[in-house]
């Protein structure tokens, strides 16, 4: 399994007040908590941190299929840079992220990583951004190979009324877009 | 208050944070949050600080956990507003 998301920071400046009462409680761990305060930039660590419960929880809803509003129950750790590791329940996932001023990129995986391919790109504003991703994703594939979404939302990619055995998670956000595959 | 008094007062807290303005014009008892309005998850959380100012409830994390769409936030709302 693999799971994405991207934070334009940009937008998240506007959009969200990370500072606003009870935003921090709502969202993190009292140590998640604890590490954001002391950070030399908490803006930031604030959507890492939510950007690895996010991407975590696309594996978490692709495995267990079921959809749920609960980010204080996948707790995140770093490990180094670009390499951290989000717990729920009795799962760990791999973390990998990546950062410029514009966006943070996570993925995470379960366990059992295997072959992958992700990518992020600049999408303009007014482009329909799923339509893009899902055109870069197809790329990937033969033409007869078409991708939908199910009823929560996730997207996988089927030929001939068959399910291919694909793990597809796409991500936007701003003037971005992203999307990763592993089988 | 009634089951729409709750819709009424709710769709004026997602107004700012939906993306699709489609999905907001037919919003009703069965609409989902992220599904059907496009509100980023980050804002999720907004909604939720928001209902608790405006009720004057407080919603622990097992109801939170089930507010993606308006039957289940209502629901919710209910059940605090009577505890």
């Amino acid at each position: 399994m693999v799971g994405n998301d991207l934070v334009d920071l940009n937008l998240a400046k506007t959009q969200s007040n990370w500072q606003r009462k009870g935003f921090l409680e709502k969202l993190f761990t009292v140590k998640e908590q604890i590490e954001i305060l002391n950070s030399e930039n908490p803006f930031f660590k604030v959507w890492l941190f939510w950007s690895m419960k996010e991407a975590a929880y696309k594996c978490y809803v692709q495995e267990h299929q079921k959809r749920f509003f609960a980010p204080k129950i996948f707790s995140c750790q770093i490990k180094k840079n670009n390499i951290g590791f989000v717990n729920v329940e009795s799962i760990e996932y791999h973390i990998k992220y990546s950062f410029t001023d514009n966006y943070i990129y996570t993925i995470a995986e379960d366990t059992n990583p295997k072959k992958m391919v992700s990518d992020i790109f600049f999408i303009d504003e007014i482009k329909n951004k799923t339509k893009i991703i899902h055109q870069k994703i197809l790329c990937y594939f033969p033409e007869t190979v078409q991708l939908q979404k199910n009823e929560l939302g996730i997207p996988f990619l089927y030929q001939q009324n068959k399910k291919l055995p694909f793990s597809i998670t796409t991500s936007h956000h701003g003037n971005y877009g992203a999307f990763a595959i592993s089988n | 208050m009634t089951k729409e008094e709750i819709i009424v007062k709710l769709t004026t807290i997602v107004k700012p944070y939906v993306q699709n303005e489609e999905g907001f014009k037919n919003m009703n008892e069965e609409t989902d949050f992220i599904k059907d309005l496009e509100i980023n998850s980050a804002n999720l959380v907004d909604i939720i600080l928001d209902v608790e100012d405006e009720f004057k409830i407080e919603i622990d994390n097992d109801s939170m956990e089930q507010m993606l769409s308006v039957k289940a936030t209502v629901a919710i709302i209910q059940e605090k507003m009577n505890a």
